[in-house]
């Protein structure tokens, strides 16, 4: 075991490290999805056109064919420079894009990636509905087939981004009568066909970042299928098993980055002569040190073995709430300032109210516990 | 960058599992056996990260880390971890087993730590470690809440020898963290076992998410802390600058899951883990010795 890089690994992080200090933009990513669609894009395509998107992507499909160790070292470095999150196009690049190079057709591939990619393409995720949330199992939405074609009629709900999409992952029952896992499949729907109707949902912290979906009799190719009529449930566990493993690395990075600017501010208004406050900074700094570590350990098994390993679902949980904590802890030391929050505000309280997706969104914490407690202690399934 | 062990340590850290099941497992943890010692000196266990010229294999601390890892699941005796402290740094390293005193900030009465055949003992301070003769008077030894380790006191002696190396001190750390790791998984496993074959309402308790989730929390926090602690022991190894604070923060994880998991262990198990008979409280108050053995203070992980 060791930690440390080779030359060439060190000599690709310089290459990050500079780019990004003469490229990333000085003004801030706008908040809202709509405003912020215009900024996500323009900045995704100077990425590509850089050589900075698809690092681990396939060189065939506009990637850069490098190693996931490359990857990481991008995306601390992308922390460390305090690059732009990058919005509108996490789906495709964490969700759609993976799912698509593992399961789809050479056409579909050769179509879809490159325009991810360079930002030309946004994604959005259609999972879960208003009756199938933690039970995804329990999806309504259903697809007909005639002649070549999916005619779709349900809902959809907390979809992110799908005022400003492009492209939908959408699961829905393609065979009558199925229930449960059977039955469904996964297709990529076009969000400007005929018949898709958009509801936009505010949350708590003012922002419309996710929406309600309406499919009323919408037409799309049956080619537009991925992996196979009725396996929709393998295709779909697929692209969670990306959230599960190595989707949210960008974030497990950010915390080291934010976990100094905590201490830094607590040092600055001199809240850290409190113990307790001293301690919880000094644990908080101790955990988010373990998430590195347990990211490198992830990859570590990834370069090994092709896959993560079965702890990272424990990965998955134990950043969501890490993240949570520290949200927390800005707040608290932001003392009284959290009155003055107002809808629309960019600042640490909303990055708090918005933090409660973490442990919802991709598989509640509950259902992350099931899974450890299921898949790696081996105890009775449950459900 | 490779944070998963290679095929000589994950052979190391079997044949270790395999000895320790059959020769020093934790069910007889309060009564090991005469000779043991002679037996883990023969494995070479206490001299994994020596000097060749202390008799030692010269391995990494990686290596080493996940070998006590598997050894703190057990119980193993603390004087494990004195003892390869000071085979490592101690240029001139007594014979045998070398007993653990809990530090203290100026010459004054100690608290020796599993003194039982010890020939010195070895005291860690901040930046460096002291060993010095022990105070032979078998008839002064007194258990301590964890069932396997005995104490004894004694007065603060004049040093036989000083490391003045800040690696000496954060080795026992690294290596009290595996321990403590190690602890973590004994509860997890023993709880997670027990909640597959206890029935209750016609079915195996496990099955109730209340008491999966507190298991998957167990999980969690064993692997949270042996992430870290396979991280802090490469810094180590690479003499990283911040590895005094990594390894800070593998020790105060590791201890967190001991203690956490110990207690969460005696729950899962109900009525039975509250008795003598059932293991559970070997691993709860092995973990609570465990705090008080090169603790990670919050100065060391706010450190800059």
């Amino acid at each position: 075991m060791d930690i440390g890089f080779s030359p060439a690994e060190m000599r690709f992080r310089e290459e990050c490290c500079d780019w990004l200090h003469a490229n990333v933009p000085v003004e801030k990513r706008p908040l809202d999805a709509a405003d912020a669609i215009g900024f996500d894009k323009a900045w995704q395509r100077r990425l590509f056109d850089a050589g900075w998107a698809g690092i681990n992507w396939p060189v065939d499909y506009g990637g850069r064919g490098l190693s996931i160790v490359q990857q990481v070292i991008w995306l601390e470095e992308y922390a460390k420079a305090h690059a732009p999150w990058i919005g509108a196009n996490f789906v495709g690049i964490n969700h759609g894009g993976p799912t698509l190079i593992l399961n789809a057709s050479e056409e579909q591939k050769a179509y879809h990636l490159p325009r991810i990619l360079k930002g030309e393409a946004i994604w959005c995720q259609g999972f879960s509905e208003p009756g199938a949330g933690s039970d995804l199992a329990g999806i309504k939405t259903r697809g007909r087939i005639e002649g070549d074609e999916l005619v779709i009629n349900g809902s959809k709900i907390w979809t992110s981004f799908a005022q400003v999409a492009d492209w939908q992952e959408l699961v829905l029952r393609t065979e009558e009568g199925s229930r449960r896992h059977a039955g469904l499949s996964w297709a990529i729907c076009d969000m400007h066909a005929p018949g898709i109707t958009i509801r936009p949902i505010r949350k708590m912290s003012g922002l419309t970042e996710f929406a309600e979906v309406f499919y009323d009799d919408v037409r799309i190719p049956l080619a537009n299928v991925v992996g196979g009529l009725g396996n929709g449930w393998k295709v779909a566990m697929s692209t969670l098993s990306f959230e599960r493993g190595t989707g949210f690395i960008a974030d497990q990075v950010k915390q080291s980055q934010e976990i100094e600017e905590l201490i830094a501010a607590a040092r600055a208004n001199g809240m850290i002569k409190d113990d307790r406050i001293a301690d919880s900074l000094a644990q908080l700094r101790a955990e988010v040190a373990a998430v590195r570590a347990m990211t490198y350990r992830n990859i570590s098994q990834v370069v090994r073995s092709g896959q993560p390993g079965p702890e990272a679902s424990v990965i998955r949980l134990f950043t969501s709430e890490l993240g949570q904590r520290l949200e927390r802890m800005a707040v608290m030391l932001a003392g009284e300032d959290l009155l003055d929050f107002a809808y629309g505000d960019d600042n640490m309280v909303q990055d708090y109210l918005r933090g409660f997706a973490a442990t919802i969104a991709g598989g509640t914490a509950q259902i992350q516990r099931d899974i450890i407690g299921e898949r790696l202690l081996g105890l009775p399934k449950s459900r | 960058m490779d944070l998963t062990p290679n095929g000589e340590q994950i052979a190391f850290q079997a044949a270790t599992a395999d000895w320790c099941r059959d020769h020093m497992p934790l069910e007889q943890a309060r009564a090991r056996p005469d000779g043991l010692w002679d037996q883990l000196e023969a494995m070479g266990l206490p001299r994994i990260t020596a000097p060749e010229a202390n008799g030692g294999l010269a391995l990494d601390h990686a290596t080493e880390a996940l070998v006590f890892a598997e050894l703190g699941r057990v119980l193993a005796p603390i004087g494990l971890l004195s003892s390869a402290v000071a085979n490592r740094w101690c240029a001139a390293p007594s014979g045998g087993k070398v007993a653990l005193a809990l530090t203290v900030d100026a010459p004054g009465p100690l608290r020796v730590l599993d003194p039982v055949d010890a020939a010195a003992v070895l005291m860690p301070q901040p930046g460096s470690v002291r060993v010095f003769a022990i105070s032979d008077r078998p008839a002064a030894h007194r258990p301590t809440i964890d069932l396997s380790t005995m104490q004894s006191r004694q007065e603060w002696a004049a040093a036989a020898w000083i490391a003045d190396d800040i690696r000496a001190p954060l080795h026992l750390q690294l290596l009290a963290a595996a321990f403590a790791v190690g602890c973590a998984d004994a509860a997890r496993d023993m709880a997670a076992e027990y909640a597959k074959l206890r029935e209750q309402f016609e079915r195996p308790i496990g099955w109730f998410q209340a008491l999966k989730h507190i298991c998957a929390d167990m999980a969690v926090r064993a692997a949270v802390a042996r992430s870290q602690l396979y991280y802090a022991a490469c810094a180590l190894d690479a003499n990283e600058a911040d590895a005094a604070f990594h390894v800070a923060a593998a020790k105060r994880l590791a201890d967190q899951a001991a203690l956490e998991n110990g207690r969460a262990n005696i729950q899962v198990h109900g009525g039975i883990g509250m008795t003598d008979e059932a293991h559970p409280h070997l691993c709860l108050k092995r973990a609570h010795l465990l705090q008080f053995i090169a603790p990670a203070a919050s100065a060391a992980l706010l450190a800059a």
